[in-house]
């Protein structure tokens, strides 16, 4: 491993993410989205009476089915306490975990196959670089932005969450248990999958377009995740949260054959520049 | 004898079933500016990608340096400095961003390096410029530059005059010979444009649809290959019919006679012939530039 090619070859692809207008987009756009605007809609429909009947009927059967150690939603007497606090705590946590992967796919895609589209895939190939050493580069290109946007989120979040409730439940109440493991354990497995998965749709697709729509498919365990939420099926719990990012983790060792025979010089260039 | 530093016997490749190269061989020895000649499509990319370790044949053997390509790519790699046709520059970079991406890839610490290269090649005022701005020419010189950052043993270059003006041309192969005579680097360069590359090269591999059909100097392949000598004087002699002294002859111009003549030995004694006639004030052979041989060449492996 030469880590100054791994290092030359980050640090050059984030200087091109950062100058590039479509990956700022996703980068700004989506954080605002997911970590202000959603939240703020939540905490703002619940406080001021924006829900319907229906609606509350819903989320407070979802609520009775929490475990009995939810003692912070039982100690609510407040109807519209309860229902932000499992909005922010329960649904919105799924929603956010599309930030790292929007981001991660957006990024990963335009490095992977950027290269390609730009011609200079050819000139890395040619270099005195091992291509174990060229896709680390490329997915630390990846995560260290990805995960910077996504942290950025985060505290954006907090800051938004709790500034909107500290009064209403004399307290902080972001981050809560979920969201500490969310960030530290979920939200970068979650990145490495998606950006792994980037890595390969992209050494089999042409275009960047190309990559991108077939990245869509990483989105469905969230909207799993979301739906499961809503219909109270598996109501997230730290230790729920730790599997699933356990079983993200077993997900990456099981692409890493796939990348492992993508690590082939000639076939990548056989199959990639022409 | 030495072994020669660039060693391919028997090469065939195949890109999905669809036959490239077809059993090439050739040897380059240390310090030669060898020319790759061929037309468009006739396989000349691949050879040099094969030559590099990027792509691997499917029979035959080369080495590099004493090195196998698909073995000790990366070593070959290391010594080896390479022009693409599309350049391959990041064009939102500047040039001097470019060089400097590369120069970590080589592992060049030599830091002046950058500047050198950037004054060698007249891109020092550009240095800050993204490279997608430069035109065809400069693209080409950066892209020569980036090749050389780590003072390569051995130099490809794939079609290093596509696109380049008359100036940019004599400049690249100002560069190329200099770089031949100070450094004694090996240069293997391809083309199909003869008449640029024909005052650099010291050998020649000529290469038509996937093989080689000869290789040699220049004036091996002109004994084997010049059937006849077309030579133009310029004289004040008329001939009276359209044979001289036992050979063809018919007027190009104003004082001008091309003559038709079975060999080189031929010459001293019309020259003599004429110079007794008349005076005689230039005389030159017009079929012994390097297109006229490669078609000679090509017409008779048909």
């Amino acid at each position: 491993m030469n880590w100054q090619v791994i290092q030359a070859i980050a640090i050059k692809d984030i200087r091109q993410i950062t100058s590039n207008m479509q990956v700022w987009l996703a980068m700004v756009i989506i954080p605002i989205v997911f970590c202000i605007v959603l939240p703020l809609a939540i905490i703002l429909a619940s406080k001021y009476g924006g829900m319907n009947g229906s609606t509350e009927d819903m989320i407070r059967k979802l609520i009775e089915k929490l475990p009995a150690g939810s003692m912070n939603l039982s100690a609510q007497t407040d109807v519209n306490a309860q229902i932000i606090y499992f909005a922010i705590n329960y649904m919105l946590l799924p929603l956010f975990l599309m930030l790292p992967i929007i981001t991660s796919s957006v990024i990963s895609a335009n490095s992977f196959v950027g290269e390609k589209e730009r011609r200079t895939l050819e000139s890395l190939l040619l270099a005195p670089i091992r291509i174990k050493d060229l896709f680390l580069g490329k997915i630390l290109a990846s995560f260290i932005p990805s995960y910077t946007v996504t942290l950025g989120g985060f505290i954006l979040l907090g800051i938004v969450v709790d500034t909107m409730t500290y009064t209403m439940f004399e307290g902080l109440l972001f981050p809560s248990m979920n969201w500490i493991i969310a960030i530290v354990w979920l939200v970068p497995a979650f990145t490495l999958v998606s950006i792994l998965l980037n890595a390969i749709i992209s050494a089999r697709v042409k275009t960047f377009q190309a990559a991108q729509q077939m990245s869509g498919l990483i989105v469905l365990p969230v909207i799993m995740l979301v739906i499961s939420q809503m219909t109270g099926l598996m109501l997230i719990s730290p230790l729920i949260l730790v599997g699933i990012g356990g079983v993200l983790i077993l997900l990456c060792f099981a692409l890493l054959p796939q990348i492992a025979r993508m690590n082939s010089r000639s076939l990548l260039f056989e199959k990639q520049i022409h | 004898m030495t072994a020669a530093f660039i060693q391919v016997d028997d090469v065939h490749k195949s890109f999905d079933g669809r036959p490239v190269l077809n059993g090439m061989s050739f040897t380059v020895e240390e310090g030669a500016i060898v020319g790759l000649l061929g037309p468009n499509g006739c396989g000349k990319t691949t050879m040099i990608r094969l030559l590099n370790g990027v792509i691997e044949q499917n029979s035959g053997s080369m080495s590099v340096a004493g090195m196998n390509p698909l073995a000790d790519g990366d070593d070959i790699r290391r010594i080896s400095g390479i022009v693409t046709e599309g350049a391959g520059l990041y064009h939102d970079m500047s040039a001097v961003d470019n060089l400097k991406f590369f120069s970590k890839l080589y592992q060049v610490k030599d830091k002046s390096r950058v500047r050198e290269l950037l004054e060698l090649f007249d891109l020092t005022e550009h240095a800050n410029k993204p490279a997608g701005t430069f035109s065809t020419g400069m693209k080409k010189r950066l892209a020569l530059a980036k090749a050389l950052l780590h003072k390569p043993k051995l130099l490809f270059l794939d079609e290093p005059t596509n696109g380049l003006d008359p100036e940019g041309i004599r400049l690249v192969m100002k560069s190329l010979l200099e770089l031949n005579e100070r450094d004694g680097t090996t240069i293997f360069l391809c083309s199909h444009v003869l008449h640029q590359i024909e005052t650099v090269c010291s050998t020649y591999i000529f290469m038509d649809k996937g093989r080689t059909i000869v290789t040699g100097t220049r004036s091996m392949i002109e004994n084997r290959y010049m059937k006849s000598v077309e030579l133009v004087v310029e004289t004040g002699m008329l001939p009276a019919g359209d044979r001289y002294a036992g050979y063809p002859v018919r007027k190009e111009g104003l004082n001008r006679l091309r003559f038709s003549l079975p060999g080189k030995d031929a010459i001293p004694a019309l020259l003599r012939q004429i110079l007794a006639d008349n005076w005689v004030h230039s005389a030159e052979i017009v079929n012994r530039d390097l297109e006229s041989l490669y078609f000679e060449v090509r017409k008779e492996h048909a």
